[in-house]
């Protein structure tokens, strides 16, 4: 795989990973051999056709399944459970709806016997950065689906982990709020300098938030391309300067001809990992 | 985020505030009066049945002669003698079957090939009702409260472990991948996850098991004879008391409604309601 180069320090190291999972009618092959390395401080993003085992390579690195074949670590560490330092978070159903915004967001550091003053001081902090002022003592219940997200996102960066894993996190919010999150996400990576992993199915999202952008065949899926995505800076991304920009829109380009290919071409491919249409507000 | 306080800008006129308020009495004295229609129905056509036919006082009394044993009886303290003991015996065993129960629907949740198997035994449990058991219990445990408290909490016992089961079953897994992955060791997944994600279910358990299960006591009181509702509504017919056995079905009735109302609802408002995991 077209992996960087060693000296630089990587995060996460995937190699060799290979995925079966036990099904009534025997053995199915999850994902092909893949190689990923992530570096410090990176914000990788893959995008691949449904059902690929992008979502498969993700509970990998967060230790919630063992690899049938293959090695993940975590800062030279192998992983064997789920960790701290591996924060998640997922495409829905993850915050509790019996604990308050507040109380979800300092869940992690309650586990971690954080005190309470201290906890009060980082939920607050995030509360902000998030844009919930005013929610803090709803349940998740009162809240929108893009709100929610924000607390499931916020929960995850007050726990302080080196490295966040997100499946699809914006794909169950609507178009609109979705560009509102995606920016958001943006500006808080910037500021907190986090090394993510993101998952999606959408070429244009993957291409907004990616520092390198993975592309993943169908089932059995492996890494079929790397495209690093040129900054001019971190953060400060928004989505009308990244559809004037003629190079980001050549570089979605490139990545979509690349999801297309895997359409259609495997069985019962019902989902098309098509551009957003809500990109050209 | 729609916001649910009420829109500023609008004043309403002094007065109408007034008349608002009264409106709102009023639907709410409404609201109770659409409960009682029912009571009041079967009230009228018992009277009715009583006046047109010719039925002797030892067939069928009066609803007048029964609110006068039912003051008679409150007044001469028997019916607190009676009632306070059906309270208790349910009281006791839905405290023990809870404390059981609910482990129990625990340990089966969390395993899904114990909830597999165990399954089809809880159905067949189910099948043999708590009265059935009554021979066995006679038997083994003598005419003593023993007894009543063995049936009733066998009949409490089973709903409370079957939905705790399933409510242990239902919450989503995310909930604990995520615990997990903010370093949630077990006891946190029990206390932070699994206790409430169930509690709602739980709490579907506890009320059909104290349904179930005040049925169970009464039946048994009335095998059993060592006091209870079911007690005195079986001593009662031995000397032909109408007005005893119907004011103590009555009684029974009510106290049930008391019991729901004052025991099981409040703690899914305080819990389940705000939470919005309410099933309706």
């Amino acid at each position: 795989m077209s992996a960087p180069a060693p000296d630089v320090h990587d995060k996460i190291v995937v190699s060799g990973f290979r995925h079966f999972f036990d099904t009534a009618d025997g053995s199915v092959q999850a994902t092909d051999t893949v190689d990923v390395r992530i570096r410090a401080g990176e914000f990788v993003t893959l995008v691949g056709p449904s059902g690929c085992g992008k979502t498969t390579l993700l509970k990998a690195i967060a230790g919630f399944i063992r690899p049938t074949e293959g090695t993940i670590h975590c800062d030279g560490n192998l992983v064997r459970a789920p960790g701290r330092e591996r924060g998640v978070v997922f495409q829905e159903l993850a915050i509790l709806p019996w604990r308050t915004v507040r109380k979800n967001i300092g869940h992690g550091l309650e586990i971690a016997g954080v005190r309470r003053a201290e906890r009060a001081q980082t939920v607050s902090r995030l509360i902000e950065l998030t844009g919930l002022v005013g929610f803090e003592d709803r349940y998740p219940h009162e809240l929108s689906g893009g709100m929610r997200q924000r607390v499931a996102v916020a929960r995850t960066w007050a726990a302080d982990p080196d490295v966040i894993l997100m499946d699809e996190p914006f794909a169950a919010v609507d178009a609109m709020t979705r560009l509102t999150l995606q920016e958001e996400l943006a500006r808080l990576c910037a500021a907190t300098n986090k090394t993510v992993f993101f998952i999606t199915h959408s070429v244009d999202e993957a291409v907004f938030l990616g520092d390198r952008v993975l592309v993943m065949t169908r089932r059995p899926g492996r890494i079929k391309a790397v495209i690093e995505v040129p900054r001019r800076a971190r953060g400060g991304r928004n989505w009308e300067s990244f559809t004037a920009d003629p190079q980001m829109q050549g570089i979605a380009e490139q990545v979509l001809r690349l999801v297309r290919a895997e359409r259609g071409a495997g069985p019962a491919n019902e989902e098309k990992p098509a551009r957003a249409a809500g990109a050209t507000t | 985020m729609s916001a649910t306080a009420a829109p500023t800008g609008v004043r309403p006129r002094p007065g109408s505030e007034l008349s608002a308020l009264a409106l709102a009495g009023l639907w709410r004295m409404v609201r109770w009066l659409k409960i009682l229609v029912p009571f009041a129905v079967l009230v009228a056509v018992w009277w009715a049945i009583k006046a047109s036919g010719d039925f002797p006082d030892n067939i069928l009394v009066s609803p007048l002669q029964a609110w006068r044993t039912f003051v008679h009886l409150v007044s001469h303290g028997v019916m607190a003698e009676y009632a306070s003991t059906s309270l208790t015996m349910i009281g006791i065993s839905a405290l023990i079957s809870t404390s059981i129960g609910v482990p129990i629907g625990f340990a089966v949740g969390v395993n899904r090939y114990a909830a597999h198997s165990l399954e089809g035994f809880l159905r067949f449990l189910q099948g043999i009702s708590g009265i059935a058991w009554l021979p066995l219990a006679i038997i083994w445990f003598g005419f003593s409260h023993t007894t009543t408290l063995v049936i009733v909490i066998y009949t409490l016992i089973v709903p409370i472990v079957f939905n705790t089961m399933i409510g242990v079953r239902a919450i989503p897994e995310n909930y604990v991948l995520a615990l997990r992955s903010l370093g949630a060791g077990r006891m946190r997944l029990v206390t932070d996850v699994y206790l409430p994600g169930a509690l709602p279910s739980i709490v579907v358990g506890l009320r059909l098991g104290m349904g179930y299960g005040w049925r169970a006591l009464i039946a048994a009181e009335m095998l059993v004879r060592k006091g209870g509702l079911g007690d005195l509504i079986f001593g009662a017919r031995t000397f032909g008391q109408i007005d005893r056995i119907i004011v103590g079905m009555i009684t029974i009735g009510c106290l049930y409604i008391v019991v729901d109302r004052l025991l099981v609802q409040p703690i899914e408002n305080v819990t389940i309601a705000r939470w919005g995991l309410l099933r309706k």
